[in-house]
């Protein structure tokens, strides 16, 4: 029945071509959405470890976790130090790393941080970020840098740069202090690559003199070494995370802190936030699934329509093979046999041509989007997908093979 | 003897009913169906070959009683035991004329069983018929009507099936072409093993056949 199938289906080239063509790429959408949901999921989860709690204004969990760990959106306000440093004296908090956002680097976001940044902060389970080149920042004037900003500009360890005020590109920039860049990042597939990293009392000295968002005095007229340590600690901070000694005690120090009376501060768990944010990305993800799943539907439809559109034209095929012997059912299998040739040739096609795509798109993704593609076959979950789709195309082409099982049994041979 | 029946009619769902002479052909001999249209010839034929289920009245091919069979047990001895040739539009259109004629050994262990070397069988055929290897290797499109007849012969007798039915074989064919025709029929077919049952409204065709059956008493 296979020789038979194929070789109708060489008669027929052009058309079921086309049809092929509508089920690979929406089989290969399917595959390729999917993937790029996981990778971005993975990476969101990996984008930070080995911290508690993220401190932060009071209003929305997840958008103080999309500003501060994804680098999305600004900050809505800040919190003061005094009340960071207040909340930080809690014994049930082991260590405590304030960050400052605002500032931005040709489009890459400045985080203002201490040195026990990248001794805390963890990636991807326990991983703790390592310098490929350089160290951490000591001075004022010392910046870090993660590894896709090195990549892209073309930075290196002693490379001067300076910080524009502001994340718009059209920002004023802070061109009375150079920074240098003293360390490189190694890449971890998180935004940390995107990011600038600046000391908080350098970030605060490049903001001295300015006044509503401009610069009224330049630091050129100033002599910076004059300028009292004290002075240069910033009074407010954007976000801080925090490692507790603890996990047992992870709700009660919650609760504390969005009951502190003295400034309107919360505290959001990390792995919480995140689940939410899925909740949300879900719904989406749900909806462009739905899209998908339709535009496979049609591709099928188009397959058994162009199945039985064929059908009156090969009456005089079938009657022959009736004429020599066949059953109804072997007519029957030689359809389902072209629909399950027509069907598996796609989802070999739709495997290749993601995988040929991720292949092209790797390091665009993650230069791009910070997203991570595996550069894989197949998984057993998408194989277990696509053998759905395989099984639904042949329950659909049960309609003509039905067709012609029934008129083949009914009618006779004629001239 | 290779083919009897008896007392066969057929009641189509209108209510109009066919009653059918009864007929009985011995290996080597060929036999002319002959009747005006309506009157039923091709439903004999679909009778004959096992494709309508006999209503009342008997057929005997072989030995096997059709009554005793069901209906996967009939497509079994049609494709066994019985070559059919049409009228036109013989061949499947994306096969070659090769393939073509080896299309009937797949459905049939029995005949292919018969057939030590299907390209041997099918050149010594189609040379009987005056077929080159080049003309056996065109698809149907690239084929005169005559030579696409002679693939369906070559399909109809390869494997040596003991009963040939041709459906108005020749009516798309010339009168010399025709007589050519049934004589190349009549001279590749096995008169030991194989009979033939042609049916055709066409009386001229009569001096070529040992007997005339007429068809064509509708009741």
């Amino acid at each position: 029945m296979i020789s038979l199938a194929l070789a109708s289906i060489r008669a027929r080239l052009f058309p079921i071509l086309l049809v092929i063509l509508a089920l690979t790429s929406s089989m290969a959408l399917l595959l390729a959405v999917d993937r790029i949901k996981v990778a971005t999921q993975n990476g969101f989860n990996q984008s930070l470890s080995g911290v508690d709690l993220v401190l932060g204004p009071r209003g929305s969990g997840i958008e103080l976790m999309l500003y501060t760990v994804f680098h999305l959106g600004k900050p809505t306000n800040n919190i003061t130090a005094e009340t960071f440093k207040d909340i930080a004296q809690d014994p049930k908090i082991e260590w405590a790393v304030p960050i400052a956002l605002g500032d931005s680097h040709r489009g890459y976001r400045v985080i203002s941080t201490t040195n026990e940044y990248f001794e805390r902060i963890k990636f991807a389970g326990d991983q703790t970020l390592q310098f490929s080149e350089g160290v951490a920042f000591k001075e004022l004037n010392e910046v870090v840098i993660g590894s896709a900003v090195a990549d892209a500009l073309g930075y290196t360890v002693g490379t001067s740069m300076f910080v524009t005020h502001g994340s718009g590109a059209l920002g004023e920039l802070h061109d009375d202090f150079a920074f240098q860049v003293t360390g490189v990042l190694a890449p971890t597939g998180t935004p940390t690559d995107q990011a600038v990293f600046v000391s908080l009392e350098g970030y605060e000295l490049i903001h001295l003199g300015w006044t509503n968002g401009s610069q009224a005095i330049s630091l050129k007229s100033l002599d910076i070494l004059k300028i009292p340590k004290e002075r240069l600690y910033p009074q407010t901070i954007t976000a801080a995370y925090l490692g507790l000694s603890s996990r047992l005690g992870l709700f009660q120090v919650a609760r504390s802190i969005n009951e502190y009376s003295e400034e309107a501060v919360s505290a959001i768990i990390p792995g919480v936030a995140l689940t939410e944010l899925w909740s949300i990305v879900g719904s989406v993800d749900s909806a462009f699934k739905l899209l998908n799943w339709l535009i496979i539907g049609i591709g099928i439809i188009a397959m058994v329509t162009m199945t039985m559109t064929a059908l009156e034209s090969r009456t005089r095929e079938m009657t022959i093979l009736r004429a020599l012997g066949a059953t109804p059912l072997h007519l029957s299998s030689i359809i389902l046999a072209e629909i399950t040739l027509i069907s598996g040739v796609s989802v070999v096609l739709a495997v290749g041509l993601v995988r040929l795509l991720t292949w092209v798109s790797i390091d665009l993704m993650s230069e791009w989007a910070g997203i991570r593609i595996e550069l894989i076959w197949i998984t057993m979950n998408e194989l277990l997908v696509l053998g759905l789709i395989v099984l639904a195309g042949l329950i659909a082409s049960l309609i003509p093979a039905g067709m012609v099982y029934q008129r083949s049994l009914h009618q006779g041979f004629s001239s | 003897m290779i083919l009897e029946t008896h007392q066969l009619t057929y009641q189509y769902p209108s209510g109009k009913t066919l009653y059918f002479p009864d007929v009985q052909l011995r290996a080597g001999e060929k036999i002319l169906i002959i009747g005006p249209s309506g009157s039923g010839k091709s439903t004999f034929l679909n009778l004959l070959s096992g494709v309508l289920p006999n209503q009342d009245g008997s057929i005997r091919l072989n030995g096997h009683n059709y009554e005793a069979q069901t209906r996967q047990q009939l497509d079994q001895l049609r494709a066994d035991h019985v070559g059919i040739i049409f009228q036109s539009f013989n061949l499947i259109p994306y096969l070659s004329g090769f393939e073509n004629a080896k299309l009937s050994l797949r459905f049939s262990e029995e005949r292919r069983t018969n057939v030590s070397d299907i390209r041997a069988s099918i050149t010594r055929l189609a040379e009987g018929l005056g077929l080159t290897s080049e003309i056996l290797a065109k698809k149907p499109e690239a084929m005169s009507i005559g030579q696409q007849q002679r693939i369906a012969v070559i399909r109809a007798l390869l494997g040596k099936p003991a009963l040939i039915l041709a459906d108005e074989p020749t009516s798309a064919l010339d009168p010399v072409a025709t007589e050519q025709f049934m004589t190349e029929l009549a001279r590749s077919i096995d008169p030991s093993e194989q009979a033939v049952i042609v049916v055709s409204h066409n009386p001229i065709l009569t001096p070529l056949f040992d007997r005339v059956v007429q068809i064509g008493e509708a009741a």
